[in-house]
């Protein structure tokens, strides 16, 4: 680095200044940059995204903790030099005689916070490259165990099922989709109309449902439980109200569920009549019980 | 009137009545330059006021300060102003102001060209709001994700209202664009070679060929919509591309961030080497780091859309594209730190805001890194995460260096300095209520909170959001507060202020060599320029005269 004729005497010069006082001066800065982690300790406010109940949530989970360490050490030392700056540059405890050294860059330095970032870029992006080719692809026939046509509409969602039934959920009190535990469950994304988002947080990402063409989606839930999620792209007024719930059962459990779902919706091509609800749609119950509601497939599965 | 502006040309005085025609009709870059800023500073408070409003309807679950279709306007108008009508406007009156000054020019290239972009500006402001008089403004996310705002879904005049505004806007930013590009090529003063340019034009040239680019996709995009909405088309309809919108869209909405932050970097690059006492570190590399990011932003926009299902190579190429931007962001980030290392620190209010930039700004480059992952993006988009990382940035990086910049310029503009008691108190509370509004808003989109959701149960899942939620909106009203302090402060400084004097802070460039505020016609006679410090070199120069005069 180039440095002045009066550099190391003026380095000196604050090296002879008391250590306690700088600490002193440091404590209350200190106090600010740990506020926020203590605060969000205290509160039990999480930090971190869902640990994911199917293998390609974890992977993300996985993922954000991987980035989240040169992330905190770039943090850490970004925040640290500029704490540095603060507590020890400045011209009133300097005095106004001090010279600062006058640089005007050094290319090695500069090469060095050139290629370092790019590095840490590259192996962040190979990382999530891989990531992306082993969750990110639509799951093969042969892998698949079962696939659930879901079809988003203002304001609620039809699941369609391969044995030849429909769930259909409106509005605040969502109907599951169920669906069994252990076996990767393909979800084919539709849209009736505008863009809506499927994403149940503590299960995976998120995918949208697009007018026009299919998206896809996969989840393998290792332990039976309900999750709640809700549409994530603006849809209308009626946005907030789209809730989403996934219920996972066990695999004989959703055999008798799904039977029970073919007997009832056979006998009637319409819905039920009496459904409670201001929508025309068949809606659903005020518990989130799977018999609530159903209505004929609209398409068999491919 | 007579203390703010700089002193009338001359030959309005005797044809109208002659507050109006100086404000209405001048050409003056300063005064235009004005005008933008204080439409930048009223939208800034209207749009402040919506997220006010957008606060208080989710500071407890179920709430119902507004309704569901009221609150999709307020997000909506909420992000259009701050976006199009504060940011980029106050950057373009800034820019206004001091790109001729600091280049040793008379005026902007073409001045009635500048006076017609500021004056379209008003109009596209109102256009806007006249849909909230004419039964309900764009409530589709300032965005406007067709289909959702093709007319099928939306038969309002509302999204027109907002097309035809932002068309507008569009083209007042190329005029301003082609401006600043030509006043920066051609009107340079003698000595002034591109080596020699400030930052802050250099980052001036970036923005505005940045804006000249991406200015017209947006204006196309808009125009296409319009197509669908009046003439029956299908380009983004259920039956055509819903996507290709998005595309259109974000090829100008990314770039669009960082026509928002580049003039930010370059008041940054300004400020740190005056108040440090030492040059900047590293010219060149900042100058390339600009053009860097530029290059670079133009390849970026589909990592808003890693969730419309696109190929996942495709997805990987935008996700690199988008990672390499923290490279050139690097660069300029450890070139200011080196700027400031061992210098001589004033912590003057614009090298405090300066500084706090820096601070949270790193937090949004940081969680941007987090975005920039396809696979972790599918979790985080969407959220009140992706919330929290554009006030990051945008807040936290494009606002924070309007104050540093309008600490810093403003006893150029007005002659006078604001206040520092309520300068500090300013800070102080806009660090602290920024950071505590936005910090925890994070753990918001980690537990599942879409954005743009007019209200969320209570109770539904395991653990509610209304606890955070009602922390949040009452550290919203720190920043309101901080706001307000400010406003005053600029009301009552203007005024009152202390007079500051020519070059009050011993500054390096071209605009502190004239008066404050300068003449109609900027400069007497423009300094000889020979380096890119010349007020400095002028400064050394009458310092070391004055030294040998004083020992012979």
């Amino acid at each position: 680095m180039p440095r002045s004729a009066d550099f190391y005497t003026e380095r000196v010069s604050y090296r002879s200044s008391p250590v306690l006082r700088r600490l002193l001066l440091a404590a209350p800065l200190v106090m600010i940059a740990l506020l926020p982690g203590t605060a969000l300790a205290a509160s039990g406010l999480n930090p971190l995204p869902p640990a994911g109940v199917s293998p390609n949530g974890r992977n993300i989970y996985n993922l954000y903790l991987g980035i989240s360490i040169p992330a905190l050490i770039v943090f850490a030392l970004v925040e640290g030099l500029l704490l540095t700056i603060v507590i020890r540059d400045r011209r009133r405890r300097l005095g106004p005689d001090y010279k600062p050294p006058q640089w005007h860059g050094n290319g090695r330095l500069e090469i060095i916070w050139t290629v370092v970032p790019l590095l840490l870029m590259v192996a962040i992006g190979t990382v999530s490259f891989f990531e992306l080719q082993r969750d990110f692809q639509r799951p093969a026939d042969a892998a698949t165990d079962m696939q659930v046509d879901v079809s988003g509409h203002q304001f609620g969602w039809t699941f369609a099922y391969p044995q030849g039934f429909a769930i259909t959920s409106d509005g605040l009190n969502a109907n599951p989709l169920v669906v069994p535990t252990g076996k990767l469950v393909r979800l084919k994304l539709n849209s009736e109309d505008v863009i809506h988002g499927f994403w149940v947080p503590d299960i995976s990402g998120k995918t949208d449902l697009v007018p026009g063409y299919d998206n896809y989606t996969w989840f393998k839930i290792d332990q039976p439980g309900e999750w709640r999620g809700e549409c994530t792209e603006l849809c209308g007024s009626g946005h907030s109200t789209m809730q989403l719930l996934v219920k996972a059962v066990s695999p004989s459990d959703f055999n008798t569920w799904a039977a029970q779902q073919q007997a009832a919706q056979a006998p009637s091509p319409s819905p039920p009549a009496g459904s409670p609800g201001p929508s025309p749609r068949a809606s659903a119950s005020p518990s989130p019980s799977p018999s609530a509601s159903v209505r004929p497939s609209p398409s068999p599965s491919s | 009137m007579a203390t703010l502006a700089p002193p009338r040309p001359k030959s309005y005085d005797d044809t109208f009545w002659k507050p109006i025609s100086l404000w209405l009709t001048t050409t003056d870059h300063k005064l235009i330059g004005i005008m933008y800023m204080t439409t930048g500073i009223l939208s800034f408070v209207v749009g402040g006021l919506f997220a006010l409003i957008i606060r208080l309807q989710l500071t407890t679950p179920n709430a119902h300060v507004v309704d569901a279709e009221t609150y999709n306007q307020l997000i909506s108008a909420h992000g259009t102003t701050m976006i199009f009508f504060f940011v980029t406007i106050f950057m373009t009156g800034i820019a206004n102001y001091f790109v001729p000054l600091m280049v040793g020019a008379r005026d902007m290239a073409f001045p009635r060209l500048n006076l017609l972009g500021f004056w379209m500006i008003p109009v596209s402001i109102i256009i806007y709001y006249s849909g909230f008089f004419t039964g309900g403004a764009l409530n589709a996310g300032w965005t406007g994700y067709a289909p959702l705002t093709t007319r099928q879904f939306n038969p309002g005049l509302g999204v027109d209202l907002w097309a035809l505004s932002l068309i507008v806007w569009a083209i007042s930013g190329i005029m301003a664009s082609t401006n600043f590009l030509t006043t920066i090529v051609a009107l340079r003063a003698p000595g002034m070679r591109l080596t020699r340019l400030p930052l802050f034009v250099w980052a001036q040239i970036s923005t505005s060929i940045l804006l000249l680019i991406v200015g017209a996709p947006l204006a196309a995009a808009l125009i296409l919509l319009e197509f669908d909405r009046q003439f029956a088309t299908n380009f983004f309809t259920t039956q055509g591309r819903p996507v290709l919108y998005q595309h259109l869209f974000w090829f100008f909405g990314h770039p669009e961030v960082y026509i928002m932050i580049l003039p930010g970097f370059g008041l940054i690059s300004e400020i740190i080497p005056v108040f440090a006492r030492k040059p900047i570190f590293g010219y060149g590399t900042m100058v390339a780091a600009l053009f860097g990011i530029v290059f670079l932003s133009m390849a970026v926009w589909a990592h808003h859309m890693f969730t419309v299902g696109m190929n996942i190579y495709v997805e990987t190429f935008f996700m690199i594209m988008t990672m390499l931007i923290a490279v050139p962001t690097g660069i300029k980030f450890f070139n200011w730190i080196a700027t400031a290392w061992k210098g001589s620190i004033d912590f003057t209010l614009p090298m405090k805001f300066a500084f706090g930039f820096m601070a949270t700004f790193l937090i949004g480059g940081i969680t941007g890194i987090y975005l920039s992952a396809v696979p972790v993006d599918t979790q985080l988009h969407q959220s009140y995460y992706v919330v929290a990382h554009l006030h990051y940035v945008l807040f936290g990086g494009s606002v924070m260096t309007i104050f540093a910049g309008f600490y810093y310029w403003f006893p150029k503009i007005t002659g006078r300095k604001l206040n520092e008691t309520l300068g500090e108190w300013h800070f102080w509370t806009v660090l602290i209520g920024f950071n505590a509004t936005f910090l925890v808003m994070h753990t918001l989109g980690l537990e599942g909170m879409p954005r743009r959701i007019a209200t969320y149960p209570g109770g539904f899942g395991e653990e509610g959001w209304g606890a955070t939620n009602a922390f949040i909106t009452v550290a919203s009203f720190l920043v309101a507060l901080s706001v307000l302090l400010f406003i005053i402060n600029v009301v009552t400084s203007w005024r009152n202020g202390e007079v500051a004097g020519d070059d009050p802070w011993e500054g390096n460039t071209l605009e502190w060599a004239t008066s404050s505020p300068p003449p109609p016609y900027n400069f007497d006679h423009v300094p000889q320029v020979r380096s890119f410090m010349p007020l400095r070199d002028q400064r050394n120069e009458r310092r070391s005269r004055e030294a040998e005069a004083s020992a012979s």
